[in-house]
């Protein structure tokens, strides 16, 4: 044994601004590489994305030219209503979101695990968990955001100020909320460890009451008076609770109109500018000081709670639905039984994945609100029906994301228990078709359920009512085909995160052959509907006495149409699923 | 080097570690063996500082891992049991981060990392990003990782868990090395053969209480056991109807 010094002389510890620049450039490097490696793998999809975006961005930007334009005609105040009604209920939104990120980054991960064996400080975790989060949880306002801010910039032919400082409003504002949804993070997490899901699930719970409140508020009133004046009054005088002096938003979109005033002959109106500036220093300054407390609270809390969370004993697990899964097994002949326990088997993995089933709830959710809100408007029958048909394809895009993100990378998920699967007496197509039960009867039952809410509120007939579930019918068939047939036709058998899976090739062919399919059976369907609609209202030969257009309008043209709708939701179902069969019988895992 | 002082650790309920006192000197290698759910993680834990005590301290190079852990994981290196890497640094990438985390001056870092990667053979792969890693190949870059700074006390989680046989030699003649040169180790295993080989001193805990402290030699006599092997004396020790247990 030598003596060695107490602590090595090479050895030191870092400087709070030495320790942020290290964290700096790790972020940096780990970012570096996650665009290289996108563009390495996953060109496809990161094409979409950049397209999509663009589109996105660009019909946003179209959308509110118009929406602004009339409302500057109609009454140039509703804007700072609406801009606060817009950003307060973002900033809530942007406090839950960032405080669940932060919660995940710092308390849950395998990074915060070993950044707490190294000599780092509390804050400097904070501050590069914090980046991270705010960059997940904004992006959305950015992009939603940017769109509305630069068409009301147009709108009011506002001055290059105003453009200069919109970004640096943004970033300001997202900070505040940001950080003082990680303040709340941490101090739940140190004080509350126990009740941390009870106190967010009163948050969550209290704002959505809130939120379904108000908009209940504004379309729940009498048919007739929807979209008069009138409306537009009491709704205006409804919103006029979010314009709060003492909340950011307020700060945020009076600062905004301030840079957007112009003098009389369009040049820079110096006096707004400075009132605009003077709100931005109070943006700015506020997040400088709400980034301090949240530093002084990591200092304080961060690792007392760390270790209080980790000391929890999860509680025993309950199987209250523990019946309904041993009726689902014994039901029905013994061949049927293996295919049954698989579904049983995906059924309970579901239920206890948080994340699959909490996303499922909110989107079908918030679709089933706007739904239940329809019947405050009037419709003639046209327009009902092309809504009605507009409705049945966001349902089928929303069932496609979830058949993409959980039910495609089932199968590879499952080759990688495949050894437990292949010492049962199973057949390998069980597995498959026991995928393709286990998301058709999931997708079918809440979509169908939707697309009947939405055509009773918009008060459609029993002929189209039957004929847009049949269309639903094939969209959760054919959409459950392609995620199955696709996964198990291209399954990735070494990854085991499902993120992973379906942001591959297979995960993105799988998105974009949903899409279109969605696109075909709702275009074949609703165009010679609409036809015949039109005809039926405004006379034959209102569309077109003669050629493809009259004939598809007619009753021959619906009924094949129906028939072609049919014949692309088994064609989408059977071709995906039996080359996904072959290749799956021949996989060698 | 490593003192634990009256520690108590609870969950809820139950007590994971009961008033485990210890100290660990200068350059011995020290494994606490113990059945699943003896309390070793815990005490691993609240010696890197991942978890806190509910009563006692622990203190490392006379730092409190609660009042002054910065300080505390200067002189720390640590292996856990599933290795903690940033899939999308490469090996090297990642020995420069935790260099610089450890404020290691520029060229004496970049000389420790060609040191540890000459020693763990990373040389093949350093360049790669980690997520291309076998569960090996990143053991040995955690075990190049937590030597890097030279660390007073290497504090191992069931350190062999994925490394080839060629790997746990190179680790063994490692360990063996350093505590020679002072360094201090606290190793939790199952593998018995390796602490018999390697330990100076061998603690047996069981349901969250030391039971056995000292070497083999001293644990055979007070079983009074003459040649047994340390596996029969840990099962003895361990078993149910023991009457130490």
């Amino acid at each position: 044994m030598t003596g060695r010094p107490a602590t090595p002389d090479a050895v030191r510890l870092l400087s709070f601004e030495a320790e942020g620049r290290l964290f700096m450039r790790l972020r940096a490097t780990l970012a570096w590489e996650t665009i290289r490696s996108m563009f390495a793998d996953s060109r496809l999809r990161l094409s979409l994305v950049v397209l999509l975006s663009g589109l996105f961005w660009a019909a946003l930007y179209g959308l509110f030219l118009e929406a602004f334009s009339f409302l500057d005609a109609l009454h140039a105040e509703v804007i700072s209503l609406l801009f606060n009604a817009f950003f307060s209920s973002l900033m809530v939104m942007l406090v839950f979101s960032t405080g669940i990120l932060v919660y995940s980054g710092m308390y849950c991960s395998t990074e915060a695990k070993l950044l707490l064996t190294l000599p780092a400080r509390p804050e400097t975790i904070l501050s590069h968990t914090f980046r991270e989060a705010m960059w997940f949880s904004s992006w959305g306002f950015v992009l939603l955001g940017s769109p509305m801010l630069t068409a009301y910039g147009v709108v009011r032919h506002s001055a290059w100020p105003y453009f200069v400082l919109l970004l640096p409003f943004m970033i300001s504002f997202v900070f505040i909320p940001a950080a003082i949804g990680s303040i709340c993070c941490m101090l739940l997490v140190a004080w509350m460890p126990r009740l941390r899901v009870h106190a967010l699930s009163i948050g969550v719970a209290t704002v959505c009451i809130a939120a379904i409140w108000l908009g209940w508020s504004m379309v729940s009133q009498s048919r007739i008076d929807a979209m008069s004046a009138a409306w537009f009054e009491r709704t205006f005088a409804r919103l006029a609770v979010t314009e709060q002096k003492l909340f950011p938003s307020w700060w945020l979109s009076s600062g905004l109109i301030e840079a957007a005033r112009t003098e009389r002959d369009g040049s820079v109106a110096g006096l707004a500018l400075g009132e605009a500036l003077k709100f931005l220093a109070l943006l700015v300054a506020h997040a400088i000081m709400l980034q301090f407390l949240a530093g002084w609270v990591a200092r304080i809390t961060y690792r007392r709670g760390y270790s209080q969370l980790a000391g929890e004993v999860p509680a025993r697990r309950r199987r209250p639905l523990g019946w309904f899964d041993r009726s689902l097994s014994h039901a029905g002949f013994a061949a049927g039984r293996p295919l049954r326990l698989l579904i049983v088997k995906d059924l309970q993995l579901f239920r206890r994945d948080i994340s699959q089933w909490s996303q499922f709830v909110i989107f079908f959710g918030l679709l089933g609100l706007y739904f239940f809100n329809l019947r405050s408007f009037n419709y003639n029958n046209a327009y009902a029906s092309m809504i009605g048909y507009l409705n049945l394809a966001v349902v089928g895009l929303i069932l496609s994301t979830f058949t993409t993100r959980f039910v495609y990378p089932m199968i590879s998920l499952e080759g990688r228990r495949f050894w437990i699967l292949g010492l049962l007496p199973v057949h390998r197509d069980q597995i498959v078709w026991s995928k393709f039960l286990f998301s058709f009867v999931g997708g079918l039952i809440p979509c169908c359920s939707l697309v009947f809410l939405s055509d009773s509120m918009l008060g459609m007939p029993w002929r189209l009512i039957g004929q847009h579930e049949l269309c639903c019918v094939m969209l959760c068939m054919g959409l459950s085909g392609i995620a199955v047939g696709l996964g198990a036709r291209m399954p990735d058998l070494r990854e085991s995160s499902p993120s992973k899976i379906s942001s591959g090739f297979g995960g993105t062919l799988s998105l974009v052959l949903s899409s279109l399919f969605i696109m075909a059976v709702v275009v074949l369907a609703a165009v010679p509907t609409h036809l015949f609609i039109v005809s039926r209202a405004f006379g034959p030969t209102y569309v077109s006495p003669h050629g493809i257009l009259a004939w598809a309008g007619g009753p021959w043209g619906n009924a094949v149409s129906l028939v072609l709708v049919v014949a692309l939701g088994l064609a989408a179902t059977f071709i995906p699923l039996g080359l996904g069969l072959r290749s799956f019988r021949r996989l060698e895992a | 080097m490593i003192e634990f002082d009256h520690v108590t650790r609870t969950y809820g309920p139950k007590t994971a570690v009961s008033d485990l006192t210890l100290a660990i000197p200068r350059g011995e290698l020290f494994a606490l063996l113990g059945p699943n759910g003896a309390g070793k993680t815990t005490t691993i834990r609240m010696l890197v500082g991942l978890l806190h005590p509910s009563r006692g301290a622990v203190r490392v190079c006379g730092h409190d891992l609660v009042k002054d852990s910065r300080a505390a994981h200067l002189h720390l290196g640590y292996v856990p049991d599933e290795p903690c890497l940033y899939d999308k640094l490469t090996g090297r990438e990642f020995l420069w981060f935790i260099a610089d985390m450890f404020g290691m001056p520029g060229r004496h870092a970049g000389e420790r990392i060609d040191r540890e990667i000459e020693h763990f053979e990373l040389g093949e792969f350093a360049d790669d990003l980690a997520e291309s890693y076998s569960l090996g190949m990143k053991q040995r870059l955690v075990f190049a990782a937590s030597l890097l700074h030279d660390p007073d006390v290497l504090v191992l989680d069931e350190p062999m868990v994925g490394l080839d046989p060629r790997s746990v030699r190179i680790v063994k003649d490692l360990l063996a090395a350093r505590t020679r040169e002072g360094m201090t180790v606290f190793m939790s295993t199952h593998t018995l053969a390796m602490a018999e080989e390697m330990a100076d001193r061998v603690g047996i805990m069981v349901r969250g209480q030391l039971r056995f402290l000292g070497t083999v030699a001293e644990l055979r006599d007070q079983m009074a056991l003459e040649t047994t092997t340390l596996e029969h004396l840990y099962l003895e020790l361990t078993s149910p109807r023991s009457p130490a247990s």
